[in-house]
């Protein structure tokens, strides 16, 4: 049996719908504890998420705890965006495959990369932070629990679509000259 | 774009149509329109050569270079 792309596509939307969904839980997730640990209860850092005890650190320091949940909290809200543009771009159906060098296409992959840079940038530097918070002496969860880690693998995605949006761009101006050929 | 079509000036000088010349040259009216007002990147050789037969002219008398 063959499968068609646009099988794959509609196995990818459902996928990224799964996906969406769960980096949202976790951003709504992070933005709720560290409110309620900085606001309401402070205790609430000891269980800030499973495997996660921001304990040590909010008894250090409230502010580096919130500095620290707040990187955490950008990563997961930019992982959030960009499943939302998958599943946007997905549901529009803006993926035309008889003229695929549209626009829209050029603008999806060109906010992708953007947004790749920036939570591999945030992740670098999140890690970095906890790696500093660790010499002062503070015991710090594991980056994998704080979903930091796969900064190079994000900055990596983002030069590398940043490059096909450049190759994109200009397939868009063939393509554009092309159908202005009479 | 400094190349001018001239083509509405001969079709009026031959005084012919747009959907006449459609259905002569072959073209959608679409296209001959996207030709007609300027804003095509390119034209065939082909194209060219079945509009000029269409209208008994020459290339130069289609297409005009302006220096802006």
């Amino acid at each position: 049996m063959e499968i068609s792309t646009k099988q794959i596509l509609k196995i990818l939307y459902v996928l990224s719908w799964i996906i969406f969904v769960g980096v949202c839980v976790e951003a709504g997730g992070f933005i709720f504890n560290t409110f309620f640990t900085l606001v309401i209860n402070p205790v609430d850092a000891k269980h800030f998420w499973p495997g996660i005890d921001f304990s040590s650190l909010y008894r250090y320091d409230p502010g580096h705890f919130f500095a620290q949940t707040l990187l955490m909290i950008i990563v997961a809200v930019m992982r959030s965006l960009i499943f939302y543009l998958i599943v946007k771009v997905l549901h529009d159906k803006k993926l035309n495959m008889a003229q695929p060098f549209n626009n829209e296409a050029g603008l999806f992959i060109f906010r992708l990369s953007y947004l790749s840079l920036a939570t591999g940038l945030f992740s670098w530097w999140g890690v970095k932070y906890a790696g500093w918070l660790t010499t002062k002496g503070v015991p710090m969860p594991d980056i994998q629990h704080m979903r930091l880690a796969g900064a190079d693998v994000w900055l990596f995605m983002g030069v590398t679509l940043f490059v096909i949006a450049q190759i994109f761009k200009r397939g868009v101006e063939i393509q554009t000259e092309n159908e202005l050929m009479i | 774009m400094p190349i001018i079509v001239n083509l509405d000036v001969m079709m009026a000088k031959r005084k012919m149509s747009l959907n006449e010349l459609s259905e002569k040259v072959d073209l959608t009216l679409a296209n001959l329109s996207i030709l007609k007002t300027g804003k095509a990147k390119a034209i065939r050789f082909s194209t060219l050569e079945s509009i000029c037969k269409a209208l008994d002219c020459q290339p130069g008398d289609l297409l005009e270079y302006a220096n802006k």
